[in-house]
């Protein structure tokens, strides 16, 4: 019997382990671990007016600050019953893909890359791959740049309030975008044509379930729907059927399953889903690379990624032009507060995030219910990592780590978000 | 030869950190000035030796932390404590004062502690000796960057504490508190962000953390308090940041 044990996983967002237990032949045990310490965010917001929610989500995670703002303000509209204007609804869809922009390209260029080229960061490949690294920044920085304009800073932005912005971009700051975003287009290609090159192992190719928002008509990051890779189509005020949970000890994050099954959110399962929604270039390039984005295989989950930052590019100047062509009216619009709960789910880059809000008639937060993507993907994770370990063992494979890394960095855990978030720990069940 | 730098997180959103990672123009030319020992969220290296300087994001939360942080103190020259989490224990230090079993029980349903948390989120100064702090949530990137060639360059580092108020004058903002009766914590709260928030349409939150010397307190907080602002109102949004500094009361205090 032997412990194997990936103590610094690096190049992921939070602090985790990989325990994994064999004895000669066999997988014993596989774990997860997340070791990031309680910040109790749920109870924070408990009294705290609407306002102030948005800002105290985001710091919830810095890469993904904007999914956590915006769905936190779709709740709570809907919970004092509260319809934005449709320039508010564009503005955050803008917002929404400024943060798949920007968090794609950190991890496919950043985090992801070296794994595939054999370095230990993206600093290191500059010397032989200046070309690249330079690219995907150019990408990483035409997301961080919407960010900026909407929110004030590319990390927890401020303009981001229940009824809409408090402050929205002139006409200026929208053509700069414009401008960055097309200088970001060949960086996106590139990134699909990279990850299109690489072969997937097949050790981690199993079975797998997808779920991922249904965004209407049009390619997109948030909805009213859950899509199910079983052919259901479910409301997110079903979120707590859809997110099962159970609590297991050697982890701070929830587990996630769905008819007691395990299920993958992110990328690879809004691009499976979803591929009908798609526009523009990501059309053909979709078609070009369909067979790369193999569903069995986790590590798809890179090219979906490319795929989505094409998209993204794409549908971000759409967003800007229709911006542009109706003018910039009021920033927010003008509210009635009542009691009320309600439900949002949008996409975070690394998949669904469901937040839920009772609201009392004073307008503060009585109750919030946050379920993150990485919570939802944790039970996926630890069934490949038991899949791959096994296969790796009797392929006589020696050391897994390396192998085992990779999966996980596949899924783009944020592990912050994850663990602060467990709301029913069940140690005994 | 490079000097030694090495960026650890300990309770936290990596924040901090993806702000250094978001200077996508100036990034590659930062990193090349050092030799990176350890920057766990950008890189797999992860060297056990001594730093000539460590940056440290996040509260000390949990006995693995405080065993972290005191391993980097014993093996850093120099020790800068970065964003809100270091500085003042983060937004999860506002349940300080809280039972934390309680908590625990509420948010995560058990009372175990299996996190080995350490019942409050504390600052890094009240763990280990801090030799500079950089405040913010998150941090201003050409505060880091200024603070990092001057620690390089052996400038002794300049620690800004006037409120917020003033780069608000500067900028010529409407300010919030008297035209829009804003509960704007910007005469009370450490400036350096250029007033981002006030210009950006909306009051200070106080994320930089308190005004240190009272003396220093901008006179709108006075405003505030006759715009019909409660102190115990005031108090409870500088807590969010800022729990952990012993004396919110006394800035609400100060009236000229």
């Amino acid at each position: 019997m032997r412990e194997i044990l990936v103590e610094h996983l690096a190049r992921v967002e939070g602090h985790g382990n990989i325990r994994v237990v064999v004895d000669k032949e066999n997988v014993r045990e596989v774990k997860m671990e997340i070791l990031e310490g309680p910040r109790f965010i749920e109870k924070i917001l408990v009294g705290r007016s609407i306002d102030e929610a948005p800002d105290i989500v985001a710091r919830i995670c810095s890469i993904c600050p904007d999914p956590h703002s915006v769905a936190c303000v779709n709740a709570i509209e809907k919970a004092i019953g509260f319809r934005p204007s449709e320039q508010t609804r564009v503005l955050r869809e803008l917002q929404l893909i400024s943060d798949v922009i920007s968090s794609h390209a950190l991890h496919l260029f950043l985090l992801a890359l070296p794994d595939f080229l054999g370095y230990p960061d993206a600093i290191s490949m500059v010397s032989k791959y200046g070309k690249e690294v330079a690219l995907g920044l150019k990408v990483k920085k035409a997301g961080n740049v919407i960010k900026e304009v909407l929110t004030g800073r590319s990390v927890h932005g401020c303009t981001v309030k229940p009824g809409g912005y408090t402050r929205v971009p002139t006409q200026e700051e929208l053509e700069k975008l414009e401008k960055s975003l097309a200088e970001a287009m060949d960086g996106a290609r590139l990134a699909v044509d990279l990850f299109a090159s690489f072969d997937l192992p097949e050790i981690f190719r199993e079975e797998n379930m997808f779920m991922a928002v249904d965004p209407g008509e049009v390619y997109g990051f948030s909805g009213e729907h859950i899509l199910i890779s079983n052919g259901e189509r479910r409301p997110v005020e079903n979120y707590r059927l859809l997110t099962n949970e159970r609590v297991v000890p050697h982890s701070t994050a929830k587990h996630s399953y769905y008819q007691g099954e395990s299920f993958m959110v992110g990328a690879l399962a809004r691009i499976l889903l979803n591929r009908g929604k798609l526009k523009g270039e990501a059309v053909e390039l979709a078609d070009r690379i369909w067979e790369k984005l193999d569903p069995k295989n986790p590590l798809a989950n890179n090219l979906a990624q490319a795929l989505e930052l094409v998209y993204s590019v794409e549908r971000a100047i759409e967003l800007i032009e229709w911006l542009l062509d109706h003018g910039i009216g009021e920033p927010r619009g003008e509210m009635k507060i009542k009691a009320g709960m309600g439900v949002a789910a949008v996409e975070a880059p690394r998949g669904i995030l469901y937040h839920f809000y009772e609201v009392d008639g004073e307008g503060k937060i009585a109750r919030a219910d946050i379920v993150t993507p990485t919570a939802q993907n944790a039970a996926n994770i630890e069934k490949y990592l038991r899949i791959s370990a096994q296969r790796l063992l009797e392929r006589g494979v020696d050391n897994l780590e390396p192998h085992l890394e990779m999966l996980v960095r596949a899924y783009d855990p944020c592990i912050s978000c994850s663990a602060h978030l467990v709301r029913v720990v069940r140690l005994n069940e | 030869m490079k000097p030694k730098v090495g960026f650890y997180e300990l309770t936290g959103c990596a924040g901090e950190m993806l702000h250094i990672l978001n200077m996508e123009d100036i990034l590659i030319d930062v990193f090349s000035k050092i030799d990176l020992v350890e920057f766990r969220i950008a890189s797999s290296v992860k060297r056990p030796e001594r730093v000539d300087i460590a940056f440290v994001e996040g509260s000390v939360t949990t006995e693995e932390n405080l065993e972290a942080l005191k391993s980097i103190r014993e093996k850093s020259d120099v020790l800068v404590a970065i964003g809100d989490c270091a500085v003042w224990g983060g937004i999860q230090a506002s349940t300080t004062g809280e039972d934390w079993k309680t908590l625990m029980k509420e948010v995560y349903g058990v009372e175990e502690n299996y996190f080995r948390f350490l019942g409050e989120h504390k600052s890094l100064s009240e763990c280990v000796k801090v030799d500079y702090e950089l405040p913010g949530c998150p941090i201003e990137q050409d505060e880091f960057v200024r603070l990092f060639i001057e620690l390089l360059e052996g400038i002794e580092p300049k620690i800004k504490d006037y409120p917020v108020c003033v780069e608000c004058k500067i900028r010529e903002i409407p300010c919030l508190i008297v035209e829009k009766r804003e509960p704007c914590l910007g005469p009370i709260s450490v400036g350096g962000c250029k007033a981002r928030c006030p210009y950006y349409g909306t009051p200070c939150i106080g994320c930089r953390g308190p005004v240190r010397e009272e003396a220093n307190v901008a006179g709108e907080i006075s405003t505030l308090v006759e715009k019909g602002w409660r102190k115990e109102d005031i108090v409870k949004r500088m807590e969010l940041f800022a729990k952990r500094y012993k004396d919110i009361e006394k800035l609400v205090e100060v009236k000229k």
